[in-house]
């Protein structure tokens, strides 16, 4: 069998899958993208078309292809940031302008990221719960990953570090400070209630990650390393393999032992969004696959045109990797966390929210280091003594909020004043460590 | 003035219990000599009571309260200014004479807000719960004496939330050791959120400044200070209208509904001065602390370089144990009167007031005024303040969480989440009933109480069974 016909067996039949799923329950909007009704319709005609027969097989093939095209880059409208992408390119090639070239690549790659997300989303109804948490853990934030080994690649290091801490805080404060004052608005009259539980051991993962974090930087800054230079950087290798085995922990645990009101809780969310999942397995991982490379291409360009921007605009480097870069790379769950939230889903809002903040400082952190240890670059856990002390409050001030297990408007509020206060003292850091750092690098 | 004092003579002395609201006030006409009764009034008399009334108050702003004793010490204090040279009798002297008009400026506050209702008083409350410091920093900001507010203003910090929070939960505890005194969680949460918040707000420039990576040395930390001061202040503002408008029933303590009528009957029903009384007699206090504030900010170098101690311990210390003195006896005086949340209220909501309000409002002032005030509170300070927050915070939330735990447990083990709860939990917005132990019970009287109150009988008698079921007394 061709590997066409094959596909487009597959095709079909989870096509008829999908229909029936389709048929027995309710087909509510509840992702952030608004599906069109007609490509599926098209897709069921196909179907009936071509059922068993391998004569209209090609057809159908390029109908496929141009539905899933169709699905995966026109429907959302955040894909109308698509275009810069390539404009990036262009930009680079024909002007050296890097200010223009970052500002463009920025607004690239966040329909990318977002993409990607919903790639993932779709793959993992194929693949099972257990499966499916995994491949959101690695790919929940794949745009921050890729983007940070071009920048180690570059040598980049303190960019690395500034672009995971930034994405951190954005996470833990803007997004998850706007779903909480969205969600009260919205609610006004009540309280909003989530998971205490949960909450709490995502703060203990937090807190622990901020532990880690801090043993180089105190090491470094009180001067007592037994090998200077060269201490700070076995103990962050060390601990970034603890850091990584108590992640896979927490995801063994968080998986295989769910609890009973988990249960009920993913019994209601499965019902509401997960009858159809939008195309089919193998679309997904070939979307995936497309979409990863594409981001890479952009964020090479992204990371080599940083200081260039920052010397255009007169914006300090630690600026714009702290609070540009995140800010961008989580435009989709930033959106997604508030829609979840206005439903009084805040559950969700804060697994978005809380949990890619754990899974940056837990998985994303302590990979790029191990990364950076096999590609022979020096990155470590010692993010100096600002970052590290900043990082250190932020956790403090969210954890304390969360452990009541409520949230209104005010909360919110207080959680995104934070976050300018965060992004007003970045604005002033200038960062004395990179200055003269970037190796030169083929 | 005719009119208004026929209005204020119309009004009930202090000793006559009455409502609040203007509108049902009773007419008792009986007056301070006790001899005319009606409510025709013949311009004679009105002559009379002008010459009585400005005596009347003063007796009753200035020397009914014991701690008013104290009131000729600040006279002394400005006396010994330009009698002596002597920096140290001056500046004791002019403490001790702040201490009686800072709580009489709280007495004026209070009495102000009887006549303005709940959320302008609230907001009163708010401004001028602190005024004494304000002013204190104030004239120091003028004399640019930077450290000095700043330290001050942390020394208030630290006085509320260890010192006054410590000796009333001491003192309540010993009166009342039988027991544990309750308060309401979500309130002290909310405080020391906005405590982490200021405490965060605090820590950045000062972490700029002492890792010199500042992008313009000493400009940026001034900027940053500026802009952070701002956005506290409009969060201070955004919780005064949260508090005040939009969750007060969350928010009103365990104990207020019951204790509100005791309360009622007990202090609210007479404000003893007027309207125009109570403003101008926070007009005159004002004047009189701003006088002396002067005197003892111009004191305090040379007190301390005759007494031998560092300027920072008298700013830290000794100027706020005095400002807060009044604020320490009234919520030790709470404490004992097992109305713990009045005294959270007192204590943690200064702390709150002084840190999200007072400091940035002295950044801002200072901003006008061209003085370089800024955020950077120097290392030890910013780390005091921090690990206090965190100790108050966590021993705070440690308390008040065994409560909610028992009741989660009972909720994990039920099936569903409002087994036999639905009819209490529904009347009331989401609150946690809690286990059924002895703390359970009170609540669960206490939801009686309110639950009545919203004409729900079935309800209340499936509470009273509950009760009589378990098989506890009372």
């Amino acid at each position: 069998m061709d590997y066409g016909s094959q596909m487009n067996g597959i095709q079909s039949h989870i096509e008829m899958e999908v229909l029936d799923q389709r048929s027995t329950h309710d087909f509510e909007e509840e992702s952030l993208i608004s599906p069109e009704r007609d490509p599926q319709k098209t897709h069921s005609l196909c179907a009936s078309q071509s059922g068993g027969s391998q004569v209209c097989s090609i057809n159908t093939l390029r109908n496929g292809v141009f539905m899933s095209i169709k699905i995966v880059i026109f429907t959302t409208k955040l894909n109308l940031l698509m275009p810069f992408g390539p404009l990036a390119i262009l930009v680079h090639k024909f002007t050296g302008h890097r200010g223009w070239v970052f500002f463009f690549c920025l607004l690239g790659i966040a329909p990318l990221a977002e993409r990607l997300g919903y790639a993932t989303e779709q793959l993992a109804f194929y693949t099972g719960a257990t499966v499916g948490g995994l491949l959101n853990a690695t790919f929940g934030n794949a745009t921050e990953l890729i983007i940070s080994i071009y920048a180690m690649k570059r040598g980049m290091i303190r960019v690395v570090q500034q672009s995971l801490l930034g994405s951190i805080l954005s996470n833990m404060l803007l997004v998850l400070g706007c779903a909480f004052f969205s969600g009260g608005i919205v609610f006004y009259e009540k309280e909003q209630v989530f998971d205490k539980a949960n909450a709490g051991v995502n703060s203990g993962l937090l807190l622990m990650a901020v532990m880690g974090l801090l043993f180089p930087a105190v090491l470094h800054f009180t001067h007592t390393e037994v090998h200077f230079g060269k201490s700070e950087l076995a103990l962050s290798r060390f601990s970034s393999c603890v850091m990584l085995l108590a992640y896979a922990a927490y995801l063994f645990f968080q998986l295989k032992s769910v609890r009973p009101n988990e249960e009920g809780s993913q019994i209601e969310e499965s019902s509401d969004d997960d009858e159809v999942p939008e195309i089919s397995k193998w679309e997904s991982i070939i979307w995936l696959s497309i979409l990863t490379c594409w981001i890479s291409v952009l964020s090479e360009y992204l990371v080599g045109t940083i200081e260039g921007a920052s010397t255009d605009w007169k914006i300090p480097v630690s600026f714009i990797s702290v609070i540009l870069l995140p800010i961008v790379g989580n435009a989709a769950e930033h959106a997604s966390a508030i829609m979840f939230a206005m439903k009084d889903k805040l559950d969700i809002s804060l697994g978005v929210a809380i949990g890619s903040s754990t899974q940056i400082s837990m998985f994303g952190i302590p990979i790029c280091v191990v990364i950076g240890w096999m590609m022979g670059r020096p990155m470590d856990l010692n993010f100096q003594l600002f970052e590290t002390a900043t990082l250190f409050i932020t956790v403090l001030v969210v954890a304390f909020l969360l452990q009541e297990g409520t949230s209104n408007y005010f909360k919110g509020l207080m959680l995104i004043l934070c976050y300018l206060i965060v992004a007003a003292s970045f604005f002033v850091h200038e960062d004395p460590a990179s200055v003269g750092e970037k190796q030169p690098q083929p | 003035m005719g009119p208004i004092e026929e209005k204020t003579d119309l009004e009930s002395d202090e000793e006559i219990p009455f409502s609040s609201s203007p509108a049902t006030r009773k007419v008792h006409a009986f007056d301070f000599e006790a001899t005319h009764i009606g409510p025709h009034v013949s311009s004679t008399w009105i002559y009379k009571q002008i010459r009585i009334r400005p005596l009347k108050s003063i007796y009753i702003v200035l020397i009914k309260a014991k701690i008013n004793m104290l009131l000729p010490f600040g006279l002394l204090a400005i006396l010994l200014h330009y009698l002596t040279g002597k920096h140290v009798w001056v500046f004791s002297f002019s403490l001790l004479g702040i201490t009686p008009l800072a709580q009489r400026l709280g007495y004026a506050t209070e009495q102000l807000a009887f006549y303005t209702g709940p959320t302008v008083g609230g907001l009163l409350n708010a401004t001028f719960g602190n005024a004494t410091e304000m002013i204190i920093s104030i004239y120091a900001l003028k004399n640019g004496m930077i450290r000095v507010v700043q330290q001050s203003l942390l020394g208030s910090i630290l006085s509320n939330m260890l010192l006054v929070l410590g000796c009333a939960f001491f003192t309540g505890g010993i009166v009342h050791y039988k027991e544990v005194q309750k308060f309401n969680k979500a309130a002290a949460l909310v405080n020391s959120g906005l405590l982490l918040m200021a405490v965060m707000g605090i820590m950045f420039p000062a972490v700029l400044h002492f890792t010199h990576s500042e992008v313009h040395v000493g400009k940026s930390e001034l900027s940053l200070s500026r802009f952070s001061s701002c956005i506290m202040l409009v969060a201070y503002a955004s919780y005064l209208f949260f508090q005040l408008k939009s969750h007060r029933n969350i928010y009103s303590p365990i104990d207020e509904e019951r204790n509100n009528d005791e309360e009622d009957s007990d202090e609210d029903e007479a404000p003893e001065i007027t309207f125009w009384e109570a403003i101008g007699w926070l007009f005159v206090l004002t004047v009189w602390v701003s006088i002396l504030s002067g005197y003892l900010v111009d004191a305090i170098q040379g007190a301390s370089d005759s007494l031998n101690m560092p300027v920072a311990f008298i700013s830290v210390i000794l100027l706020p144990i005095v400002g807060n003195a009044a604020e320490h006896a009234s919520a030790i005086m709470f404490a004992m009167k097992n109305k713990l949340d009045i005294t959270l209220g007192v204590a943690i909501g200064s702390s709150t007031q002084i840190s999200m309000f007072v400091i940035p409002f002295c950044v801002v002032v200072g901003w006008v005024m061209g003085e370089p005030m800024d955020l950077n509170f120097q290392l030890f300070e910013t780390a005091t303040l921090f690990i206090t927050v965190l100790v108050v915070a966590f021993m705070l939330q440690g308390h008040s969480n065994e409560e909610k735990e028992c009741g989660e447990r009972k909720y994990r083990k039920s099936a569903p989440k409002h087994q036999g709860r639905i009819p209490l939990t529904s009347t009331l917005k989401r609150e946690k009933i809690g286990c059924l132990s002895r703390d359970g019970i009170e609540l669960l009287l206490r939801l009686d109480e309110k639950i009545f109150r919203e004409k729900s009988n079935a309800t209340t008698l499936m509470v009273q069974g509950l009760v009589r079921q378990g098989g506890w007394k009372g």
